[in-house]
């Protein structure tokens, strides 16, 4: 019953020239980019797991020489209240990570739910969903959602559902074009002839025909989400001290200007982590476009 | 093909940024070498950096600390300070003054040589105009003549009558905000002696006062610029042609002195001193800012701090030295919660000592099992470039060690103050800067006063303490007052809701050329004071 419109991952396994592993991966994968970004995203989630095991100190414990350059014993130097940096930006990835993947997750979710119901269904569902998508759209994400993480009180929890208010309606808006083309097609009004139910008929015909697009957007999005999370921390309104939140640590850094450690590395951090889940997003595009399957096979490794 | 074609678009994309970081660049060195032209031209002049705090410069309204520092150089008041002794008041425009034993009635003698800096003799009716001004217009600083009545006795003698005693005026009246104006002057320009005035927008665009410097241009949040007044009456003429005081943030300042664009920068942090050279002096002075921590003592507010065992715990598990460690060079530890530099301070040995052993003994007494309060400041405050979140993590981990947890709730300033204000907080880190350098406004921190309510402190819970409060008040001499001030303290250290911390330094960076620089709690920096070598 699976009917796909666009392609699997372009290109197949034809174009390899190295045997062994790279063979085996689709040429979109083997590009440098992505590459780089899947070690990179790999590498954090693995120090997000294994953070305990890594850090040389407590992130918390206040016993290193303050503002300490990076040198032995702290090879990313000590924070103004004499805590190793290098233990609190590897903490921080089990703080950010897993909130900034979670946050995606349930956008896409209520986002890619919300606009499937307002295309398939159509007149008053699509104009309330998507009036309410605009009114959301119309302020500036970043300040929307400062609005609303002041409002709730400043913890990360909130934080988190602050994003998620100004995240939503881009999926809404995605999923609700690709449906309302699908939705007319051949193969979905024989499915509700035969008695599909609407939610059935979303699940098995429209529901494979838009996952690719809206991947590619969530994994483009984790960026975006995290840099908004820490930007909230930053300005205050997310992570409570001590909690060693990258945002706020460079925050905490901007006061410290001269030491400039302080705020570099889990600045880096933050960089990293978004170059990463672009790339991963760019290739996914790739891979999923036909278009670029061209551009694509001349750039493999 | 496709690759190509992006490429060629990347580098268009690229030029503009390239060119607007040209643009950027050319004119951020253009604007600093104008900087330094215009420095040589104009002779003497000297570049003062701050982060404004400033509102107005009519000295009937302002309070803020740069609003102080321009008063300062531009209005004399009656009686002044020496320096940076705020214990003895010394003349200024009155040549002597004279308490009356009750400490109701302070006369004051005026000098006959003093004048305006457009020539005319200071009187006693302009004095008498710029105090009932001040008292009456109800501006913010009005509250330091509350209930004092203004007399002219003879054309040289003014009389100050407060209902109950008052031996805090002459500590009082060196505020700059009791600077005199020139009546005359002032009054065609709209002031009067009520709350219809309306000089503060010609009292922002040029002085009307007989000070050594007068306004030359006032903005609010870029600039203000002084120049000499030519005809200064005192024997301490000034050195500068002009003194510009510029908004700048604490890290500019600091970029800005180190390569001779300022001379003075006033806000420096202990940290961003401590790589301080070049020919620099760094003034370190310990502040009268006094860190507190307030411990709620209203069970509705919060059953754990309104013990009083647990308040013990506190003052007991807070790492004092730990503290001054992050406020860096120049802070002390508080005694008391009157500064050291004032009269009735605490000396530096009767301050509390951390005692871990002695802070879980007194934890376990309170019968709190695993106590968890919550903590509030103020997030973006800071105070002499020093900010409250440092200290109150600190804090968090030391009493984390004896058994306390805390949780800390960082608030904009405006919403933390307004609990603080109506007495919401469990646990608080807070300053109090003084409104006048005498012990007497410490008072507020006794039960049913200003502070000690927002503690939940309600009038009546410590009569002994009370008691005492009444007898500070009301005794006259210094050597009186010193001993109930002590008292005072002694015995707010032992039962009080509020554990002093730490009053941080003032961190003052000067070109080498600049001289005779104090700190002073009440104005910051006299302008007048400073020479050149």
């Amino acid at each position: 019953m699976r009917r796909r419109l666009t392609g699997g991952p372009a290109g197949g396994r034809t174009g390899g020239r190295t045997g062994g592993l790279t063979r085996r991966l689709p040429e979109a994968w083997r590009q440098p980019l992505a590459i780089v970004g899947g070690v990179v995203a790999f590498a954090w989630i693995v120090i997000a797991l294994a953070a305990p095991v890594l850090a040389p100190h407590d992130p918390l414990a206040q016993e290193l020489p303050r503002l300490a350059p990076p040198g032995p014993g702290h090879w990313f130097g000590t924070d103004q209240l004499g805590r190793d940096i290098l233990s609190r930006v590897l903490y921080g990835a089990r703080v950010s990570i897993p909130l900034t993947l979670l946050l995606v997750v349930l956008s896409v979710l209520i986002g890619g739910l919300l606009g499937a119901c307002a295309g398939y269904f159509g007149r008053w569902v699509d104009e309330t969903i998507m009036r309410l998508a605009d009114l959301v759209f119309a302020f500036p994400t970043i300040i929307l959602a400062m609005v609303v993480a002041a409002a709730l009180g400043a913890s990360l929890g909130n934080a988190v559902i602050a994003v998620l208010i100004v995240a939503w309606p881009a999926y809404a808006r995605v999923t609700r074009g690709l449906v309302l083309g699908i939705r007319e097609r051949e193969f979905v009004l024989s499915g509700r002839l035969l008695g599909f139910s609407a939610w059935r008929s979303l699940r098995v015909d429209v529901l494979p025909n838009v996952t690719g697009p809206v991947l590619v957007l969530a994994t483009l999005d984790i960026g975006t989400a995290l840099l908004l999370l820490s930007g909230l921390s930053f300005l205050g309104l997310g992570a409570k001290p001590p909690s060693p939140e990258w945002g706020a640590m460079v925050a905490s850094g901007v006061e410290v200007f001269d030491s400039w450690w302080v705020a570099t590395f889990p600045g880096l951090a933050i960089l990293t982590v978004v170059l990463a889940f672009n790339f991963l997003g760019d290739t996914l595009r790739d891979a999923l476009d036909p278009r670029t399957a061209r551009a694509i096979k001349e750039r493999a490794i | 093909m496709a690759l190509r074609s992006r490429r060629r678009r990347a580098t268009t994309a690229l030029l503009p940024v390239v060119l607007t970081g040209a643009l950027a660049l050319a004119a951020c060195s253009s604007g600093g070498s104008s900087a330094t032209q215009g420095q040589s031209s104009a002779g003497k002049t000297l570049v003062i950096d701050t982060s404004f705090d400033l509102k107005t410069a009519d000295p009937g309204r302002t309070y803020e600390p740069t609003g102080l520092v321009v008063d300062k150089a531009t209005y004399d008041t009656l009686l002044t300070f020496e320096g940076a002794d705020v214990t003895k008041p010394v003349p200024s425009l009155a040549e002597s003054y004279e308490m009356s034993s009750d400490g109701k009635e302070l006369t004051l003698k005026l000098r006959k040589d003093a004048t305006f800096a457009d020539g005319t003799p200071v009187t006693a009716d302009d004095v008498l105009f710029s105090l009932t001004r001040v008292r009456d217009m109800k501006g913010t600083p009005s509250f330091l003549l509350d209930g004092v009545e203004v007399a002219k006795t003879d054309d040289s003698t003014i009389t100050l009558t407060s209902k109950a005693p008052n031996p805090a005026l002459p500590y009082i009246l060196p505020n700059p905000a009791l600077g005199i104006l020139n009546s005359k002057v002032a009054k065609e320009n709209g002031a009067t002696e009520n709350a219809d005035d309306k000089a503060e927008q010609y009292l922002n665009s040029a002085s009307a006062g007989s000070g050594p410097y007068t306004l030359e241009s006032f903005n609010v949040s870029s600039q203000v610029v002084l120049k000499k007044n030519d005809k200064y009456w005192g024997a301490k003429k000034p050195v500068y042609d002009k003194v510009v005081i510029r908004n700048v943030e604490s890290a500019t300042q600091k970029l800005n002195v180190q390569r001779g664009d300022s001379q003075v920068a006033l806000n420096l942090s202990g940290d961003q001193v401590a790589g301080m050279g070049g020919g620099l002096q760094v003034k370190r002075t310990t502040s009268a800012y006094v860190f507190f921590l307030l411990a709620n003592q209203d069970p509705g507010v919060s059953k754990i701090t309104s013990n009083p065992k647990f308040v013990e715990a506190l003052r007991k598990g807070v790492d004092y030295t730990g503290l001054l460690e992050l406020a860096g060079e120049g802070s002390t530890q508080a005694a008391g919660i009157i500064p050291s530099m004032f009269l009735g301070a605490l000396p530096a040995d009767q301050a509390t000592q951390r005692d871990v052993e002695g802070a879980k003994a007194a934890l376990k007494e309170s019968g709190v099992a695993n106590p968890t309060v919550k903590l509030e400041y103020p997030s973006e405050l800071t105070v002499n470039g020093l900010s409250f979140q440092p200290l109150a993590e600190r804090i968090q981990a030391n009493l984390k060690e004896i058994g306390i947890t805390v949780e800390l709730t960082p608030a904009p300033v405006t919403t933390a103050l307004d609990n603080y204000r109506n007495g919401k907080e469990e646990l608080g880190l807070w300053y109090w800067g003084p409104d006048f350098p005498d012990p007497s406004n410490y008072l507020s921190f006794l039960p049913g006063k200003l502070v000690g309510l927002r503690a939940g402190w309600k009038a009546g819970a410590d009569k002994e303490l009370e008691a005492a409060g009444e007898k500070a008040a009301a005794s006259v001499t210094d050597e009186d007052r010193k001993q109930a001030y002590t008292d005072v303290q002694t015995k707010l250290n032992a039962s009080g809701p509020f554990i002093p911390l730490i009053q941080p330094g003032q961190n003052i960076v000067t070109a080498g050329s600049v001289t005779g620089l104090e700190y002073h709690p009440v104005w910051t920096i006299n302008v007048a004071d400073l020479g050149a070598k």
